[in-house]
């Protein structure tokens, strides 16, 4: 994958979570509470088999973001210091919470869950600027791509659940501007197309 | 705060399930009141921030839940207001503060523009009584820090809400509407814990429950 491409390609974002249904299982702390008895709200009945089938795909497109993130991250910290560099390790911390709940979403779904690739092609960073400019482009694809999947989301307190990565991702862009001297909440609306 | 509680029981669902988990939020709300050392977030604030919190709770369709989320909106743009005109806040707090009030009167013009195009009436404007139930907690405050404290507590309690919100909501705009604007008011409390020096982002699942 072109990492440049994809971070400018709205179209190719969204195909990471390009099946039918968006859901997430128990596996962890935040998903267990969403497993089993939610309200599906799709209009096309499906059977729980169809369901899974398909959250499997899309949640295996949400963990692919989710590793990539992190391994973004750890190529960044190698630019980063002092403060930034904390900032950096706490947020692919929660990266990589993200990523271990999908897993286990994808293994309760009765799927394998993507693994992280052995090297993501990621343009040369230069300085902490460039690292962070860098970080914050993800964070900002990330958002696109959760909101743009969300009412794709056939269970309704899994839906609660993608939205509260939402958030967290969006509070990582106000921490990146922040440390980039940009301002923090430039935006009434987060949806990740307007960096 | 009898009658918040009261009002509770009568006027919602009467289920024992909303009710507990009313008295839920409101045990974690007066224990933060104490965390903060009992007077930053004033105890008359406690039950109303909670129904805050809950403000969705009855809303079991879409234009309902919107009407909800505007009435809840226009009050935040109150919030910062009232924060503003205590003149307790720096310049650079204040000029946060007018941004936060721009952006919820933002996320009020969109609900009521979206509440509109499903052929509803926009609720009433807030009341007196509405204004003081929940703005008027900020009249205790005494201190730029006590203004940020109360207004962390107020963005929460309307991040659980749109929480909640996203998982009654049906249609696909609207529940892609409420995610940008939740997102939007978590990035809001990552400047308040800022302006506080506390962790900006403390969990990797914001719910407003953190």
């Amino acid at each position: 994958m072109d990492i440049d491409s994809f971070l400018r390609d709205p179209v190719s974002r969204r195909r990471f979570f390009a099946g039918s249904g968006l859901t997430f299982a128990a596996g962890s702390a935040m998903f267990a509470a969403a497993c089993g008895d939610g309200q599906d709200t799709g209009g096309v009945a499906t059977s729980r088999e169809e369901d899974d089938a398909a959250d499997v795909e899309i949640l295996n497109g949400a963990l692919d973001l989710e590793l990539m993130s992190v391994a973004a991250y750890k190529a960044a910290a190698a630019r980063l210091r002092g403060e930034v560099l904390q900032i950096g390790k706490l947020l692919v911390e929660q990266e990589q919470e993200h990523a271990d709940a999908l897993v286990s979403a994808v293994e309760d779904a009765g799927g394998t869950p993507n693994r992280a690739k052995s090297s993501y092609d990621f343009p040369e960073l230069r300085s902490q600027r460039d690292a962070l400019r860098f970080v914050l482009e993800l964070e900002n694809t990330a958002v696109a791509a959760y909101i743009d999947a969300l009412p794709r989301i056939t269970k309704s307190d899994l839906r609660g659940t993608a939205s509260a990565i939402v958030t967290n991702e969006a509070q990582h862009i106000s921490v990146l501007r922040g440390a980039l001297g940009l301002p923090q909440v430039p935006h009434a609306f987060v949806n990740g197309e307007a960096g | 705060m009898a009658c918040k509680e009261s009002a509770i029981v009568v006027d919602g669902d009467a289920g024992s399930a909303r009710i507990a988990a009313f008295q839920r939020d409101r045990r974690e709300l007066v224990r933060r009141g104490l965390a903060f050392g009992g007077a930053v977030v004033a105890a008359s604030s406690i039950p109303l921030l909670a129904s805050v919190r809950n403000a969705f709770a009855a809303g079991e369709d879409d234009s309902s839940i919107l009407a909800e989320a505007i009435r809840l909106e226009r009050i935040a743009v109150l919030v910062y207001d009232r924060a503003i005109e205590s003149g307790l806040l720096s310049t650079r707090v204040e000029r946060v503060a007018k941004l936060f009030s721009d952006n919820e009167r933002e996320h009020a013009g969109a609900l009521t523009a979206a509440l509109a195009d499903l052929g509803a009436q926009p609720p009433a404007q807030p009341t007196v009584k509405d204004i003081d139930s929940v703005v008027g907690g900020i009249g205790d405050v005494s201190s730029q820090a006590d203004v940020l404290r109360f207004a962390i507590e107020f963005e929460m309690a309307v991040v659980a809400a749109y929480h909640d919100a996203q998982q009654k909501l049906s249609d696909a705009e609207l529940q892609q509407l409420g995610a940008s604007i939740m997102a939007n008011q978590g990035q809001h409390l990552v400047v308040l814990r800022q302006a506080l020096k506390q962790p900006p982002v403390p969990n990797a699942f914001e719910t407003g429950e953190n």
